[in-house]
């Protein structure tokens, strides 16, 4: 069975740092916690997080047990989580810099 | 272990080395330098490209890491050498600025002591000299509060956050426990973790200088025209699986530990308290001006966590490679020391993982070479600076 790593128990996210997960693959977990088991829902790359826990739209996302940021989308277990669901808590801050400074 | 062997220092601080060092004061004196250190055993040379036509400021850094680093312990005794004067980063100024440490300093000047073969051959005679007096010192057992560790990571991967920079922090919360300190620097890396080191600081003092410490990088990198948020993470990192500025952050503040209290804040270069706990210095993420003012404010050994692998390595204070990812290990295996890559192949805990650390660290600040050493690459000494040349 493929494992993602998963840090505190806290966590709703584990991370890839073992084999590329194809959709459809079993995925255990290794870590603070190995009882875990999702499928899937998408190709994981080395490197790259997969949710553990279904994660409501709006809901902290949390990796090492603290935030790295929101759900964009109701995310369920199995899915990717990357840049397309999730976003910096500090990113509507960094909008508004962005667009002021934008000539 | 709760001992290492050091070379107790007349200031009472202990060096993990017993160099000579061979400091230049300026470009114009970096040749002889190296000169100088290929003929005497047990020397090192520093050479940079800095030190004449700096605005005021950088100029002061420049005199802050040449001074920091010849008073750093790893230096039994130190030769300056000159190639005219810069006023207020002079040869002499930086040997006051050393001298509190009581070791022994010279100083030479191509100009004023007949050239560059007169000031050679006067250079040599002092390193030969000091290089046969500390040849009579011994290590001595010392206790681990006699430690002043640095922790720095570069080329991060995902491997970084969840092995190597974790067993790097378990080992800084050990030297800790034992009443040592440690310094953790690349301030643009605090950004996003501010939860982290707000919990962790002692007091509001010390919150408020972070707080201020973070927003003066982000306005540095905004006047540059880059705006680090806006790059952070950085297209790599994005690639690699990174989805944010916290997780990228929050992986790096690993490898300063769980357990310590950020018990202060140093400007870049400036030597910490004797109070035990964690410092944090304000500097910027560029590996080798990181570890160079780590080593500048006396740090005697280093861990440097390296997802990638690197060759990267300080010319006076043994800097230690690390990695959580196997097939870095295996390609960088010639200077990288250590592999903790079983942490997540299930091969050994964290906990083993950050024992094997700390055992390096002691090690290594007994006298082990790194891998870096055995090859003398001194590639590590970069000094930071925030103007142009004028």
């Amino acid at each position: 069975m493929k494992k993602v790593f998963v840090i505190e128990s806290i966590d709703n996210v584990g991370t890839n740092v073992f084999e590329p997960i194809e959709k459809g693959d079993t995925v255990g977990t290794h870590g603070v916690t190995s009882e875990i088991t999702v499928t899937a829902n998408d190709a994981v790359p080395y490197g790259h997080k997969v949710a553990i826990r279904e994660i409501k739209k709006g809901e902290t996302v949390y990796k090492y047990g603290l935030s790295i940021g929101s759900a964009l989308v109701d995310i369920q277990p199995g899915d990717h989580v990357h840049v397309h669901n999730i976003e910096s808590n500090r990113g509507r801050g960094d909008k508004a810099q962005k667009d002021a400074t934008v000539s | 272990m709760s001992e290492w062997l050091g070379y107790v220092r007349p200031d009472g601080t202990v060096g993990a080395r017993n160099l000579v060092l061979i400091l230049s004061g300026t470009l114009y004196a970096n040749n002889l330098c190296r000169h100088v250190s290929e003929m005497i055993y047990g020397s090192v040379s520093i050479e940079h490209p800095l030190g004449r036509t700096q605005v005021a400021p950088d100029l002061r850094l420049t005199r802050k890491f040449l001074s920091g680093t010849g008073a750093n312990p790893n230096v039994g005794a130190v030769v300056i050498i000159d190639h005219f004067r810069e006023e207020n980063c002079t040869a002499e100024d930086i040997a006051n600025d050393i001298s509190p440490t009581g070791k022994l300093i010279a100083t030479v000047n191509i100009r004023y002591d007949g050239g560059y073969v007169n000031a050679l051959d006067k250079a040599l005679h002092y390193a030969a000299d000091f290089t046969r007096q500390l040849s009579n010192q011994r290590r001595e057992p010392v206790p681990v509060s006699k430690l002043l560790f640095g922790v720095n990571c570069g080329t991060s991967d995902t491997t970084s956050g969840l092995s190597s920079n974790v067993a790097t922090g378990m080992t800084s919360d050990k030297i800790i426990a034992q009443g040592g300190r440690t310094i953790l620097a690349e301030t643009t890396e605090w950004m996003g973790a501010e939860p982290w080191f707000m919990e962790r600081a002692e007091n509001d003092e010390i919150r408020k200088q972070i707080t201020d410490a973070i927003a003066h990088m982000e306005a540095r990198a905004l006047a540059s025209g880059e705006d680090i948020r806006g790059s952070q993470p950085t297209g790599d990192n994005i690639l690699g699986g990174l989805s944010s500025i916290e997780e990228k952050s929050m992986g790096a503040t690993k490898k300063a530990g769980t357990k310590s209290k950020i018990v202060g804040y140093l400007d870049i270069c400036d030597r910490p308290g004797d109070k035990s706990g964690l410092y944090v210095m304000y500097g910027p993420g560029h590996g080798g001006e990181s570890i160079s003012s780590i080593a500048a404010a006396g740090s005697q050994v280093l861990v440097f966590s390296t997802g990638g692998g690197h060759t990267i390595s300080h010319p006076i204070m043994p800097t230690i490679k690390v990695t959580g990812n196997r097939n870095s290990y295996e390609a960088m295996k010639d200077t990288v020391d250590l592999d903790v890559s079983g942490i997540l192949h299930d091969e050994i805990t964290m906990e083993q993982g950050g024992e094997m650390v700390y055992d390096e660290v002691m090690a290594t600040a007994s006298g082990r070479l790194t891998k870096s050493e055995v090859f003398m690459d001194h590639n590590g000494f970069a000094i930071h600076r925030i103007g142009v040349s004028i």
